[in-house]
């Protein structure tokens, strides 16, 4: 129980209902020339490296930066159920590494129900990797507002 | 199809503009009209940033005379503060990005669909 708990903790889940039939989500989701072209943020080009669907296979996303730096996805797949779940790990460098992805698919006919975990190592492993400043790469987004976060929290 | 409109503290945060109204009133109460005044966008786009703050719950309205005061309500941003919510946004655009492309994508499925009828 504690185990579960302390997972969940560590566990963002995201839910949508996509207004298209589970064959078309899946194929969107999975295939390389798909990902290309969704993958990125807008007007970012996405350069599919490798792509090995199958359990045990290796993917590379990677995207240059305005600033001539990369950034790079990578990951190996664990689990794949065709038109229901892949699992696999994933690092997104500079940012953050070893998390583990979950994308499920549930067919509702013209539309599929979808969820989506990213669950990420214990906090110690975080901890770590902050001092080793791979969180680096979030840049100045966050980092005043956590500033007057941890401020008001303290209070 | 329409997204649900979200109102949680991640949606409050989602946006530059409401974080930087966050970081302002952070510090001390202000009036809307203060608020408005350090922005260069039109006074009714900061005051919807204002309502969508307060219906996520991160600030509270107070009305003392004419004038409305803004005051953060600190519990409610304790959720970011947890270590992993950060990369919720971030996600949360991933996906969006993501249905966005799939509904392109079913729209084209769609208009072929209608063109072999057509024949």
């Amino acid at each position: 129980m504690k185990k579960e708990n302390e997972e969940a903790k560590r566990t963002i889940t995201l839910t949508r209902t996509f207004n298209a039939p589970v064959k078309l989500v899946w194929e969107a989701w999975t295939q390389p020339e798909h990902i290309a072209l969704w993958w990125g943020p807008k007007g970012m080009e996405v350069k599919v490296v490798e792509h090995d669907f199958r359990v045990g296979g290796r993917w590379e996303y990677t995207m240059d930066m305005p600033d001539g730096s990369q950034f790079i996805s990578d990951g190996v797949y664990s689990v794949i159920v065709t038109l229901e779940k892949v699992f696999s790990s994933a690092n997104f460098k500079p940012m953050t590494a070893g998390v583990e992805i979950q994308a499920l698919f549930e067919d509702k006919g013209d539309k599929t129900n979808f969820t989506f975990n990213v669950i990420h190592p214990t906090e110690e492993y975080c901890e770590q990797q902050k001092k080793m400043g791979i969180y680096n790469g979030w840049g100045s987004v966050f980092n005043r507002l956590e500033t007057v976060l941890s401020s008001l929290i303290a209070r | 199809m329409t997204i649900e409109a979200r109102r949680d503290v991640f949606q409050a945060i989602a946006d530059p503009t409401r974080r930087q109204i966050i970081t302002l009133i952070a510090r001390s109460e202000m009036n809307l009209n203060s608020i408005a005044d350090r922005f260069e966008i039109s006074r009714p786009t900061v005051s919807q940033h204002v309502k969508i703050l307060q219906e996520c719950g991160i600030i509270g309205i107070e009305k003392r005379g004419r004038e409305r005061y803004c005051r953060i309500k600190p519990a409610n941003l304790r959720e970011v503060a947890d270590w992993v919510e950060p990369f919720r946004v971030l996600w949360e655009d991933k996906l969006d990005s993501f249905e966005k492309y799939l509904n392109t994508l079913q729209s084209k499925a769609k208009q072929n669909e209608k063109r072999k009828r057509r024949g």
